[in-house]
C-alpha cells in the first residue's frame, strides 16, 4: 500500500523521484485525489516552517517544492477531474519595471503548497494585467513582490485601481520583496505584507479569511498581527 | 665604484626637520584616505564612499549622462562616475553600475532597461558548465572595454580620487547565466557541477578585477551573492571559501568583498578568505560585524537604502552616519546600488557627517580616533 507518510518525508525532503513514485503507486491503488495531496501541502507547511526558523534555506525549499510539482503534475489531472478546486485564488507577479522573480516565485510555491490556485504573471507585471487576472480567474488576491527600490512605487498603482474597481470589492492585495518594508506596504494601503516566502502563506490565508468575514482581523495584516490574534485567542 | 657615486651614497648626518605647519584638518587626499581605510589604517577623516552604484537620474540630467547609454559609453560612463565625487563628495567614485560587466562580455543576454532602471539579463544562455566559453578579447566586449577606458580617464582627472572597480565572481556570474533557481538546486542536488560552474567562471572574473587594476583602479569590490537570504554559511564554505583565498591573492590589488542580506554568521570566513574590507549591508549590525572581522578585515557600509537614503531626511541620514562612526566602520557607504531616484541632499548628508565626526574625534590632532568601544577584539 502506497505510503503517504514517505511522501510527506520525500517533498520535506526534496526528493523527487519518490513522491512521484508513491503518488504514481496511491493514485494506482485508488486513493482518493485529496487525501494523496494532504500529506504535500502539510509537508510544504513544515518546510516553510524550517525555512522561517534558518533551519534551511532557498535551495532546500526550491527542491522540495520541485519534488511537490513533481508529483502534483499526476495528481492535478485527477483533481481537476473530481471537480476540486483550491479553496483560494492568487494572482502572482513581480511589479512593473522589475525582472527578479525568485522571491515571487517563493512566495507562489509556497502558497501552491497551502492550497492556493496561483495564476503566475511572471515579472514585469503592470495593474491591468493584475486586475484582468483577478477578473478572469475570480481571484481573491494579489501578490506582488517588487527586489528594486525603483520600481516598489509602482505597487502603489495596482492597490489603487484594485480600490477604484467596483467589480472586486472583496479582492486583496498583499505585498512584499526585500526593500518593501511594513511601513511602506502602510503608506500604500496594502493588505498585507510579509518579510519572507515561510510567513507570506500565513498572511495571505488570514487576508483572504478576514475578506470573507472568518476573522476579526482588520487594517493590514501582516505575522505580528496574526500573532496577537493567536495570543489572544489562546487566553 | 666611481667617486662621484661614492659621494652621493654618503650625504652625512642631516638636521631634523623644523616642523613650521603641522598637519591639521583634512590634509589627505580623498585616494590616500580611502587606502588608508580599508586597511585599517590611519585617517584625518572616515572616507564617505561608495562601493556599489551610487548615481541618480538627478545626477546623470545634471551633466547629461543618461542611463542607458552611459553603460556603454566610456566618457559618458566617467562624467557620471565623477559626480558621486563632485556633487556628493565622496572619496570614490565606481564606474560600474550594473551586473552584466562579466556576464554580457561572456556572451549573456542583457536587458539594457532604460534611464530610471538597472540593466539585467534578458535571459539565461547556460545550462551546462561547458558551455563557458572566455572569449579571447573578453577584455575588448563592450562592457569590459567601456569600463576600463572610463577608469583611465577618471585617473587622469581624477588622481587624487579613489576608483573602485566592481567584480562580479563566478557564484554571481551563475546567477546571472544560469539563473539563481537552478544554481541554487544544483547545490544540492549536482554540487559537483556547481564547481565547474565556477571554476569555468572564475577565470574571465580574475582578468576583469585585473583588468580594472590596469586601467587605474584603487581597489576592486567583488561580489558573490552568498547571502544568508538564500543560503546557509556553510555553502559559502564548502564551495567558495577556498577558492576566494585563490583569489584575494590572484587579483593584484586591495578586494573588498560585497554580500547583500543577513551575512553576520558568516563575516568570519569572509576575513578568513583573505578580504581586505568587507562591505555590508543594514541587515547586520556594525557592532557585531565588528566583532566578527576582528582586526583582519576593514568594514565599509551600511546605510540602508529604502527607508534611509530614499525615503529618509538628510539629518536621519547624517545622525545614522555618526552611529555606524561610533559602531567603528572604518569607512561609510550606502549598503548597495542606491535606488535611482534618491534625493543627492540625503546622500551628501554622509560626506557631512564624516567629515563632522571626524572633525571632533581629530580635535588638535591630524588623525580621527576611532571610540574606544569600537576597537575590536580580534574574533577568531
Amino acid at each position: 500500500m502506497a505510503d503517504l507518510e514517505r511522501l510527506q518525508l520525500a517533498v520535506e525532503m526534496g526528493d523527487r523521484d519518490t513522491a512521484v513514485a508513491v503518488t504514481e503507486e496511491a493514485i494506482a491503488e485508488g486513493i482518493p485525489p485529496l487525501e494523496i495531496l494532504e500529506p504535500m501541502t502539510d509537508a510544504m507547511g513544515v518546510v516553510g516552517e524550517r525555512f522561517s526558523r534558518q533551519e534551511i534555506f532557498v535551495p532546500e525549499m526550491l527542491i522540495s517544492a520541485r519534488a511537490m510539482k513533481g508529483a502534483m503534475a499526476l495528481l492535478e489531472p485527477l483533481l481537476v477531474g473530481s471537480g476540486h478546486r483550491p479553496d483560494k485564488v492568487a494572482v502572482m507577479g513581480t511589479i512593473k519595471g522589475d525582472l527578479h522573480d525568485i522571491g515571487k516565485n517563493l512566495v507562489a510555491m509556497m502558497l501552491k503548497g497551502a492550497n492556493f490556485e496561483i495564476i503566475d504573471l511572471g515579472t514585469n507585471t503592470p495593474a491591468d494585467e493584475f486586475l484582468a487576472a483577478a477578473r478572469e480567474h475570480q481571484a481573491d488576491l494579489i501578490g506582488i513582490s517588487a527586489l528594486l527600490t525603483t520600481t516598489m512605487g509602482n505597487m502603489r498603482g495596482v492597490i489603487e485601481a484594485v480600490r477604484a474597481a467596483d467589480d472586486l470589492p472583496d479582492l486583496r492585495v498583499i505585498v512584499g520583496g526585500a526593500p518593501v518594508t511594513l511601513d511602506f506596504a502602510t503608506q500604500i494601503g496594502a493588505d498585507g505584507w510579509a518579510p519572507d516566502a515561510a510567513s507570506a502563506v500565513d498572511v495571505a490565508k488570514a487576508v483572504v479569511d478576514t475578506a470573507r468575514g472568518r476573522t476579526t482581523l482588520s487594517g493590514l495584516i501582516h505575522p505580528d498581527v496574526i500573532a496577537a490574534a493567536r495570543d489572544t485567542a489562546a487566553a | 665604484m666611481t667617486a662621484q657615486s661614492s659621494q652621493l651614497t654618503t650625504p652625512g648626518p642631516r638636521p631634523h626637520a623644523e616642523v613650521t605647519t603641522p598637519l591639521r584638518g583634512e590634509w589627505m587626499t580623498p585616494r590616500r584616505r580611502f587606502l588608508s581605510a580599508l586597511y585599517r589604517g590611519r585617517v584625518d577623516k572616515v572616507p564617505a564612499c561608495t562601493l556599489s552604484s551610487c548615481v541618480t537620474v538627478e545626477l546623470m540630467d545634471m551633466v547629461e549622462a543618461p542611463f542607458p547609454e552611459a553603460h556603454l559609453d566610456a566618457e559618458l560612463m566617467a562624467r557620471l562616475a565623477a559626480t558621486v565625487h563632485e556633487v556628493l563628495g565622496m572619496d570614490t567614485v565606481m564606474p560600474v553600475w550594473h551586473s552584466q560587466l562579466e556576464s554580457d562580455a561572456l556572451g549573456g543576454d542583457t536587458d539594457w532597461a532604460e534611464k530610471d532602471n538597472w540593466p539585467s539579463p534578458s535571459k539565461f544562455v547556460i545550462s551546462e558548465p561547458e558551455q563557458v566559453k572566455v572569449p579571447a578579447d573578453f577584455r575588448e566586449q563592450p562592457t569590459m572595454k567601456t569600463v576600463t577606458e572610463a577608469m583611465r580617464l577618471l585617473r587622469r582627472r581624477y588622481p587624487d580620487v579613489a576608483i573602485v572597480g566592481k567584480v562580479y565572481g563566478p557564484w554571481s556570474v551563475a546567477y546571472q547565466m544560469v539563473g539563481i533557481e537552478s544554481f541554487l538546486m544544483d547545490t544540492i542536488l549536482d554540487p559537483d557541477k556547481v564547481r565547474r560552474y565556477l571554476d569555468a567562471f572564475l577565470p574571465a572574473c580574475i582578468d576583469s578585477a585585473q583588468a580594472q587594476f590596469e586601467a587605474g583602479a584603487d581597489a576592486v569590490m567583488w561580489a558573490d551573492h552568498t547571502t544568508g537570504d538564500l543560503c546557509s554559511a556553510e555553502t559559502y564554505r564548502d564551495f567558495l571559501l577556498e577558492m576566494h583565498q585563490r583569489i584575494t591573492q590572484e587579483i593584484g590589488g586591495p578586494g573588498i568583498f560585497h554580500c547583500c542580506g543577513k551575512t553576520i554568521d558568516r563575516v568570519h570566513l569572509f576575513a578568513n578568505a583573505g578580504w581586505d574590507c568587507f562591505h555590508f549591508e543594514s541587515q547586520v549590525d556594525a557592532r557585531e560585524a565588528r566583532v566578527a572581522a576582528g582586526e583582519r578585515m576593514s568594514l565599509f557600509g551600511n546605510l540602508n537604502n529604502p527607508t534611509l537614503l530614499y525615503q529618509g531626511t538628510p539629518e536621519q541620514v547624517y545622525q545614522a552616519c555618526w552611529e555606524l562612526m561610533d559602531a567603528g566602520v572604518d569607512g561609510l557607504a550606502p549598503e548597495g546600488s542606491v535606488p535611482l531616484i534618491t534625493p543627492k541632499e540625503t546622500l551628501q548628508a554622509i560626506a557631512k557627517a564624516a567629515a563632522d565626526w571626524s572633525a571632533e574625534r581629530r580635535g588638535e590632532g591630524q588623525f580621527a580616533v576611532k571610540p574606544p568601544d569600537a576597537v575590536a577584539v580580534a574574533a577568531d
